[in-house]
């Protein structure tokens, strides 16, 4: 047996499935590296070395077993968090998604207009006399021609071959271009020759439209000027071109550009943002916290009822874990349906007409009972659990004592279970922290005064919040929100860190 | 030990570089098109009977698991990932422009012509055309033949018939929205109420300055959709359960999408399609009769397809034949007007059609996206404050018409 561990077999096995792996990463990163991402590439190409370096090498045994780890944590964890803490010192929103030398080709691409008529003429694209042409047929004013990028050269209509449109088809020394290589042709990119400062763009296969150029860029300057006006338009330093004279006359599309702590200080200083933060800060704490409570609370309860041999006690215990075992999605999914208004369960049995998610106080009572239905059975089987391993003897030992049943439980069980339980009320707290689907799914974060300007909802917690400011509106503000989310994460971060010390997991490597 | 090391590293760089040779190569000339789930699988089986739309040029289509995945997507895509070609809404156009996703094209004189002028409002933007209409996105009010026997002639006529027939007939409610949502689908009522999200001039052209009265919207609110500042109960404030209900029988009238108006045909209703009636005898609510855009994206450029892309927009997605082809699968009205006459377009889209030319706005992004409280997130919250919180609809009114005021004030010089 000891063949397929060591020896010709086992390394024949090892390399075959490092090859397959580093195919696959290989494949990943020639993808990448096509695409431009160069740091994906870059780090594929570097797993790749990794992998094979530290499997075929027998003095990297320790580094056998944490590699895959180590890749992977970097990749979806570290990457991730440092990603968004670069984002968050940049002006990254709608508007300004691309690089400034994209955005300074787009804008470039963007400044032709086309003359007062919008002349639009059938075009054969091709070459004449060895340089890259295209046939024009004016057929409205019967007038033909080649242009060139430097020429215009009329042509007698008599000396052409014209289709039923009449539309040339062929003149001489005019080569045409086949159909399935005009796209790719140099041809495509040029201007050809018009009338003054109007030139004539492929447009289609077959039809050439007029225009001019409407901005020229200066490089030596960094600045685009109006070939039509007198506008100027300078870097305002925050990502856009901006007409010297008027400030609301921007360029656009717009670049990443760096802002360093701004997007922090407008957590302080912006009163449109600051003041929502603070509500949501608040109301996120109360919201983790109060699920907790219910949610230990009510498993508690039920884990001590069921603590005692009864009838049916299995099938209670099965019954209390079935919302546990649905898909917490199709659950909020089904209690946002019952809360409807005009149309759910719920007002139809208490016979009421209450606007669950139109009022504040109810769509949080809401809120937190639905979610008090997902989480308490993770509270009673972790409570049942532990209430097993508390020794029946301290029990005992307290009745003995004269202590009542409500004694014991105050003075031993609760203790010792919030011992034992302490470091997983932590995480769950940190978990509804950033319970983002109860949120999204059920209330999507409202309700909220949207007449009144209102931007954050009643129920929006920070993630949600931050998923509003980044995607929830038509003007995505992603590095406001990767500022949000790495206040977030050294929130969470703490809490975990507190669960950590607190659970002395740590101590077992110290 | 380094003869190992030297086999384990050769056969993996066999096997890899042997991955990597594999990796196909694209076309020069194929165009790459975006689409969602229903046009995408619908957009390749028009392509499977006529494929030479453009001569040399081959179509390729790529389609996504719904709406939200293909925006997420175009969003995402790069140079090297992205379309040529998007399929998408007339509202992704300022979004998608102003972040240098989409490239601008200019149609001739006669492909112009083939639509109506208002369409392109939808996607253009900053004076830029970035795509061609392709089916028109509207709704229509339906009413149920077992419950009213003639069509409602004013919003007064609904109301007194859901009022009188409340108890006997169980009815859950008068008017709802089953398709488009509070906003989108809702602007019809709003709309024959007094409250459309813009005005326009004789000619056309938006006017910049106008909004709606506020008092007329309030007042109508209070005396149509109220009783003692309480909802009557004609117009529920949200979507949730309007097809169910009105499949029921439940609900006389409801707002409808025209994407789904076979389900309403399968359950035997027919398509008595209307635009909502106003106050007056005579006027109607406009519904937004917005296009779906075929979008040419900057990604064509960069690759050298541009030319390509621009003939498949104006030689297919643009086209008359084209739309014909497409909508006997898509089975939407189409926008171009040629393949809207089409005796092969079917009832039900012929419906849609008339109802959009009856009453009906463009649909502009760069006025509804907002400025910071866009219009699709304001009607909704008008909606809730009047028939849920019970606010006064005058003052309330009031708020709204200050957002579209500030929304038509920023995007002045985007439309």
């Amino acid at each position: 047996m000891t063949f397929m561990l060591r020896g010709r077999v086992a390394f024949v096995v090892k390399a075959a499935l490092l090859a397959l792996i580093s195919a696959v990463l290989l494949m990943l990163t020639q993808s990448a590296f096509g695409q431009g991402q160069y740091a994906i590439a870059f780090f594929l190409a570097v797993a790749i070395i990794l992998l094979n370096f530290t499997y075929f090498n027998k003095r990297t045994v320790p580094l056998k077993f944490f590699i895959p780890g180590i890749l992977l944590l970097t990749a979806f964890v570290v990457t991730p968090i440092l990603y968004t803490l670069v984002m968050s010192t940049f002006t990254y929103k709608t508007g300004n998604y691309i690089s400034k030398e994209q955005a300074i080709s787009r804008i470039q691409a963007l400044a032709i207009e086309p003359d007062e008529n919008g002349s639009a003429f059938d075009i054969v694209v091709g070459t004449y006399q060895g340089q890259s042409a295209i046939l024009v047929s004016d057929v409205l004013n019967s007038s033909y021609f080649i242009s060139t990028q430097n020429d215009r050269i009329p042509l007698d209509v008599a000396t052409l071959n014209t289709d039923e449109n009449g539309v040339a088809q062929g003149a001489s020394d005019f080569v045409a271009t086949a159909s399935e290589d005009i796209s790719g042709s140099e041809a495509a990119k040029l201007r050809f020759k018009f009338r003054d400062e109007y030139f004539i763009s492929v447009e289609s296969l077959n039809v050439g439209v007029v225009y001019r150029q409407s901005l020229e860029y200066f490089p030596n300057v960094d600045q685009f000027k109006s070939l039509i006006g007198n506008a100027v338009y300078v870097d305002n330093g925050n990502g856009n071109y901006v007409n010297t004279n008027d400030s609301a006359d921007k360029l656009e599309p717009g670049w990443r550009d760096p802002a360093w702590f701004s997007n922090y200080l407008r957590l302080f200083q912006d009163e449109q943002v600051r003041s929502p933060l603070i509500s949501v800060f608040i109301w996120t704490v109360v919201f983790a916290s109060l699920t907790v409570l219910t949610q230990f609370s009510f498993g508690l309860l039920l884990a001590l009822a069921l603590n005692k041999p009864i009838r049916g006690r299995r099938i209670y215990r099965s019954i209390l874990v079935l919302p546990y075992a649905m898909p917490s999605i199709m659950s909020i999914l089904i209690w946002g349906g019952m809360f409807n208004t005009e149309f759910g369960a719920i007002n139809e049995i208490i016979g009421s007409q209450i606007a669950w998610f139109q009022d504040a106080t109810f769509a949080r009572a809401a809120v937190i009972l639905v979610n008090l239905w997902l989480g308490f059975p993770y509270f009673y089987l972790v409570c049942s659990g532990s209430l097993q391993a508390i020794p029946s003897e301290l029990m005992e030992a307290a009745a003995i004592d004269g202590a009542n049943p409500r004694q014991i439980f105050r003075k031993i069980t609760l203790p010792l279970l919030l011992q034992i339980l302490s470091p997983l009320l932590i995480a769950s707290f940190a978990f509804n922290f950033n319970n983002f689907n109860l949120i999204y799914l059920l209330t999507g974060g409202g309700p909220k005064a949207q007449l009144d300007g209102e931007i954050a909802g009643a129920t929006d917690i920070l993630i949600s919040y931050t998923y509003q400011i980044a995607f929830g509106t038509n003007i995505q503000d992603l590095g406001l929100a990767s500022a949000i989310s790495v206040i977030i994460f050294v929130i969470v971060a703490a809490i975990s860190l507190y669960g950590v010390k607190k659970s002395k997991v740590l101590e077992s490597f110290s | 030990m380094k003869k190992r090391l030297s086999m384990g590293f050769a056969a993996t760089a066999a096997l890899a570089l042997t991955a990597g040779l594999l990796t196909p190569a694209q076309a020069a000339t194929t165009v790459v098109v975006w689409a969602d789930e229903s046009r995408g699988p619908n957009l390749v089986k028009t392509l499977k009977d006529k494929a030479d739309w453009v001569d040399g040029v081959e179509i390729e289509i790529k389609s996504f698991s719904g709406f939200d995945a293909l925006k997420t997507a175009i969003d995402a895509a790069t140079a090297t990932s992205g379309p040529d070609i998007v399929v998408g809404a007339n509202d992704w156009v300022p979004t998608l422009a102003k972040n240098g996703k989409l490239a601008p094209l200019t149609l001739t004189a006669t492909q112009r012509a083939g639509f109506s002028a208002s369409q392109f409002y939808d996607l253009t933007y900053k004076k830029k055309l970035y795509g061609v209409p392709v089916d028109v996105n509207n709704v229509a009010m339906i009413y149920n033949t077992k419950l009213v026997t003639s069509a409602p002639k004013t919003f007064a006529d609904m109301v007194d018939y859901y009022k009188a027939n409340k108890a006997s007939k169980s009815l859950k409610a008068g008017l709802c929205v089953a398709g488009g949502g509070m906003s989108w689908g809702a602007h019809s009522i709003a709309s024959a109420l007094g409250a459309d999200a813009y005005y326009f001039n004789p000619d056309g052209r938006i006017n910049k300055s106008k909004v709606f009265n506020p008092n007329t919207l309030g007042e109508n609110v209070k005396k149509y959709l109220l009783d003692a500042k309480k909802s009557n109960g004609f117009l529920p404030a949200s979507d949730t359960g309007c097809k169910d209900n009105f499949l029921a029988g439940t609900v006389p009238f409801a707002i409808i999408g025209n994407w789904e108006w076979t389900d309403y045909t399968a359950k035997g209703f027919t398509m008595n399609l209307m635009p909502v009636p106003g106050v007056v005898s005579g006027q109607s609510g406009n519904a937004f009769g917005s296009v779906s855009g075929a979008l040419l994206t900057t990604f064509a450029a960069t690759r050298g397809r541009e030319a390509a892309a621009k003939s498949v927009l104006t030689d297919f997605f643009g086209s008359a034949a084209g739309q014909v082809a497409y909508q006997k699968y898509e089975k939407r009205p189409p926008a171009h007007k040629g393949a809207a006459s089409s005796a092969s377009v079917t009832d039900g889209q012929k419906g849609f059609g008339a109802s959009a030319a009856a009453a009906s706005v463009p649909q502009i992004g760069a006025i509804l996206n907002g400025s910071g409280k866009s219009y699709w997130d304001s009607l909704p919250a008008y909606w809730t404050a009047v028939l849920v919180d019970g606010k006064d609809p005058v003052a309330e009114a009031k708020k709204l018409a200050t957002i579209y005021r500030n929304n038509l004030r920023a995007a002045v010089n985007d439309i």
